[in-house]
């Protein structure tokens, strides 16, 4: 969040924008919540907290701009900030799984997936979202952010606060990730996973 | 495989550049602004295998993640709290 004042917005202003600009993204907003949180109270708070926060720093956003965007920021850091230091159980994610990940250079682009097309369309709710809830905060992050929400590589960077390059390749591993967890579904289901299935 | 029947067997079999192509299909897949993006996909899906299996693939886990992991309700309090919480502030 800038903390530049850039004007001062009358009372009328302020409640344009906020019911024009940022109610409209309440969906998404709780569903990033929930999705961050696992749970539907934690979920509210992190979504009642943005909103709060958003209107008490209005000035400094910039009407027409993207509001969508600016407050998917608030949210990422209020729950970097608040909710996982108040969490008891603060970050209990595979950090190895994100070290070992964060600490190769080169993003390995050559690595294919033998899952087939055929069996991700097949594949229930429940599944696709326990394979999305099972990455790491990090990768799980960027494809809500890409995938569920659809926000460009440069909007990404601006919510994270990392460069473009970081957004492309988190991404790609996020999704190799996420392929790997499908790919175990598809077998158990039953799927013939290899080329000539 | 879908869309696989028309000129799959013209397709070669091994992309000359991996790295590079599955970065720019994802981009373009991605909605971000690649110059001549349709060109691109177009000609790419038509004459490397590798990138077409990529490029579906992705597509289609793109698709059921936007279908089925975004249905959420907001809990019907949430937006009547937040408005109390506002007025409180002002």
């Amino acid at each position: 969040m800038s903390e530049v004042q850039r004007k001062k917005y009358t009372e009328q202003e302020k409640n344009k924008i906020f019911d024009g600009e940022f109610m409209p993204h309440i969906d998404s907003m709780y569903n990033f919540g929930y999705r961050l949180t696992f749970d539907e109270d934690d979920a509210k708070d992190l979504v009642q907290d943005t909103y709060l926060k958003a209107y008490r720093f209005i000035n400094s956003f910039e009407q027409g701009t993207n509001a969508k965007a600016w407050l998917f920021r608030i949210l990422k850091n209020s729950f970097i900030n608040d909710y996982r230091k108040k969490s008891k159980q603060p970050s209990k994610v595979d950090y190895q799984e994100v070290e070992t990940y964060y600490n190769s250079d080169d993003v390995d682009y050559s690595m294919t997936s033998d899952l087939r097309v055929d069996s991700v369309k097949d594949m229930l709710g429940d599944e696709i979202s326990n394979a999305l809830n099972s990455l790491a905060v990090d990768f799980r992050t960027v494809i809500i952010l890409c995938d569920l929400e659809g926000f460009t590589y440069e909007e990404m960077a601006k919510i994270l606060d990392i460069p473009i390059g970081t957004v492309r390749s988190r991404l790609h591993r996020a999704r190799n990730l996420l392929k790997e967890k499908l790919r175990s579904y598809a077998q158990n289901m039953g799927y013939n996973t290899d080329e000539e299935g | 495989m879908e869309n696989s029947l028309e000129g799959s067997g013209e397709r070669k079999l091994q992309c000359s550049d991996v790295s590079k192509c599955f970065q720019l299909l994802e981009s373009i897949l991605d909605g971000n602004n690649v110059p001549d993006s349709q060109e691109i996909l177009k000609s790419k899906l038509a004459k490397c295998q590798p990138c077409f299996e990529h490029f579906h693939l992705e597509q289609a886990i793109k698709e059921v993640l936007r279908n089925k992991c975004t249905k959420h309700e907001v809990p019907s309090e949430l937006v009547a709290n937040i408005r109390q919480k506002i007025e409180e502030i002002k």
